[in-house]
């Protein structure tokens, strides 16, 4: 056997060799590899699909919670409005009462009294037709 | 590791399974039977039940002023076992609410979970105790009837009492149409006691009070409770009553007794001073009565004003001799004449033209016997006995007002009749009350005629020479013609005998006598001065005028 011979030999038994290396082509795999592969895909799809669930749910269950605790809030502030509005209108109708307490006759006519104020014993009051007549 | 024996097991299985049919008994339990238990407990601490109560109308007087309204007052309470220090908490609520600090003091440590300190606090007393802010002191909401002019017109606005419930005058006649009907609220309440907006809420909404507006002039009022206050004080009087009406249509313009109350004190106030006089003393009038039986004599012809007899001081009538006042004697008199000097002997010469038909049925008429009908709790009808059980002599004593009684709002009624030209009006106080439903008036109520118009301008006249010539001239006025006539009264007493000095002094009248504006009737109760009680009277109804005609710019007619 010649150099260049043995030469060639060596080269095609790597070349066999690194052949054999090679990840097999997937239509020439065997079919119980292709369903692990098909599984491993699945799994993949359903665990991001999972997720994406929860992710929602997480989301919606937030935004029920958000509106809840909003409502809630908004509640309690209406609550406190509706307090604030009672005790205001309380306030107004002891501000009347005041008010109509001061305004009473009795009150003004003692209170005159205090200052010295004395009633006008005759008042004269001059008809009407008479002076017309006149002129 | 050493195995386990399976006795040990069995004996662990069994525990276990045991434990499990016991606990699930047990939740079966709370589950099923006692469901409604843990119910109402778990609702007991988160649902509210609460009561909304209605707001009771407020009172106006006719130009709107208030007279009566309601408010919210804060009621202050402890809970005592949240208070450390109790003795300095007694101590600055007693100097705040001005009481004894020791009463407070016993309540605090009495034992109790929550108590009252005192309901219903004036608001700078309740913000001072606020401010002290101590824990295990709160403030609860209690409406509260308060009336702005104090003592005024109590008699004729009544109370409220602790339960809400109108008493006496306007506040018990129209206490349906004042109070309102409660609402109710259900709601879930968080542990700091407020209102879970996405809770159960279920509400009946209260319906408010109607405001009620009355007939009632607040400056007439205040006019007529100051004179009368200043009769009855200078007289020394037991008691006095006075009431405006207009003649018009029967409006009470102001309607006052003496002694008198705070009516948001009631529990403070004098029994005595309670009644209203004016609708519930029936007492014989006197010489008042004399302008109906003249009336009845005018309106069948029997006598005119100038019909002339001859006055010996008395009158012989059933046996009996009937003597004028002051044993009087007037000689030739006319049927004016017999107003001017209030000669009973006179009233029993027009009563023996009436007969004693005629003269009850005049009384009866003019509503002697029977009551008003005026929109007040408790009025009292007076008594006029059936002619039935009249002796004879009632013929003459109750032509000059012996012997039948009647309230100073009848006797108003009789006057108000003869100065609007001789039509009879039930007397009202409340002109209209707005509710839901709207608003009501109160029509004018015509009872009927008593007399015609030429006889009620007839008998005017005669009122205006009493007053300008005889002897009610203490109330005549300068610029206006004042009709009217006065009337003392003696005061019988339990065992049918009439009382020694004691007399009933009044005064009925209106102004001006030919167009009125108002008819005043005035009762002075054991006046000091005795048979001279009716200038004091007089005096109450001058003053009255002078205010009432100033104030509603009534043109004079002199």
């Amino acid at each position: 056997m010649t150099v260049l011979a043995l030469t060639a030999r060596r080269r095609s038994v790597r070349v066999r060799r690194a052949r054999r290396a090679q990840p097999p082509r997937s239509r020439s795999l065997p079919r119980h590899a292709r369903a692990v592969t098909r599984a491993a895909a699945w799994e993949t799809r359903s665990f991001i699909a999972a997720s994406a669930a929860i992710a929602v749910a997480f989301v919606l269950a937030l935004i029920y919670l958000a509106g809840s605790t909003g409502i809630a809030s908004v509640g309690y502030q209406a609550q406190r409005l509706r307090a604030q509005r009672d005790e205001l209108g309380r306030q107004n109708a002891l501000l009347e009462l005041e008010l109509s307490r001061l305004d009473s006759p009795a009150r003004i006519e003692a209170e005159a009294k205090r200052l010295g104020l004395v009633r006008v014993p005759y008042i004269p009051v001059v008809t009407a037709d008479p002076v017309a007549v006149q002129r | 590791m050493a195995p386990v024996s399976s006795a040990r097991l069995r004996i662990l299985f069994a525990l276990f399974a045991v434990l499990t049919i016991v606990l699930s008994a047990r939740v079966a339990y709370w589950q099923t039977v006692a469901r409604p238990t843990l119910l109402e407990q778990a609702n007991g601490q988160i649902l509210s039940d609460q009561v909304l109560h209605a707001r009771r109308g407020t009172i106006y007087d006719r130009n709107g002023a208030i007279l009566a309204a309601s408010v919210d007052l804060r009621s202050l309470y402890a809970i005592p076992a949240r208070i450390a220090d109790k003795a300095t908490v007694a101590n600055d609520l007693g100097i705040l609410l001005g009481r004894a600090s020791g009463p407070i003091l016993e309540r605090l440590t009495s034992g109790a979970d929550w108590v009252f300190i005192q309901r219903r606090l004036p608001e700078a007393t309740a913000n001072a105790i606020a401010d002290l802010h101590v824990d295990g002191l709160g403030f609860v909401e209690e409406p509260k009837r308060l009336y702005p002019n104090g003592d005024l017109a109590s008699h004729l606005l009544g109370f409220v009492n602790d339960a809400g419930v109108g008493q006496e005058g306007v506040e018990e006649r129209y206490d349906r149409v004042l109070r309102g009907t409660d609402g109710k609220l259900v709601a879930e309440r968080d542990p700091a006691d407020r209102e879970i907006a996405l809770g159960l809420r279920e509400s009946v909404p209260p319906r408010n009070g109607a405001d009620v507006t009355l007939t009632v002039d607040l400056s007439i009022q205040t006019s007529a409770e100051r004179e009368l206050r200043t009769a009855v004080e200078r007289e020394h009087a037991a008691s006095g009553s006075i009431v405006v009406l207009d003649p018009r249509n029967g409006a009470i313009l102001a309607s006052a007794s003496y002694p008198t109350f705070d009516p948001s004190a009631v529990i403070a106030a004098d029994p005595a001073a309670l009644p209203d006089r004016v609708i519930d003393w029936a007492y014989e009038p006197g010489s008042v009565m004399k302008a109906i039986t003249m009336a009845a004599a005018l309106q069948d012809g029997l006598i005119t004003p100038n019909t002339t007899y001859v006055d010996t001081g008395y009158a012989d009538i059933g046996g009996r001799r009937l003597y004028n006042a002051l044993g009087e004697v007037w000689g030739p008199s006319t049927m004016t004449q017999v107003l001017e000097h209030s000669a009973n002997a006179g009233a029993v010469f027009v009563a023996k033209k009436l007969g004693e038909q005629r003269l009850y049925d005049a009384l009866r008429s003019f509503g002697i016997g029977t009551a008003t009908g005026v929109d007040l709790a408790g009025e009292a009808p007076g008594i006029l006995r059936p002619l039935a059980q009249w002796y004879p002599v009632d013929l003459g004593t109750a032509a000059f007002g012996q012997g039948l009684t009647a309230t100073p709002l009848q006797l108003a009624s009789v006057y108000a009749a003869i100065a609007n030209g001789g039509t009879l009006y039930r007397p009202y106080v409340v002109a209209s009350w707005r509710g839901a439903d709207g608003e009501h008036r109160t029509a004018p109520a015509a009872i009927r005629r008593v007399v015609s118009e030429r006889t009620a301008a007839t008998l005017r006249d005669m009122l205006v020479a009493t007053v300008d010539k005889g002897i009610a001239h203490a109330a005549h006025l300068a610029d206006y013609s004042v009709a009217g006539k006065t009337g003392t009264a003696q005061i019988a007493s339990p065992d049918g005998h009439y009382l020694d000095g004691q007399y009933i002094s009044t005064f009925a009248g209106f102004v001006p006598s030919h167009d009125p504006y108002m008819v005043v009737v005035v009762a002075l109760e054991k006046p000091r001065s005795e048979l001279y009680g009716t200038v004091s009277a007089m005096a109450v109804f001058r003053g009255v005028a002078e205010d009432t005609l100033r104030y509603a710019l009534v043109q004079p007619d002199r």
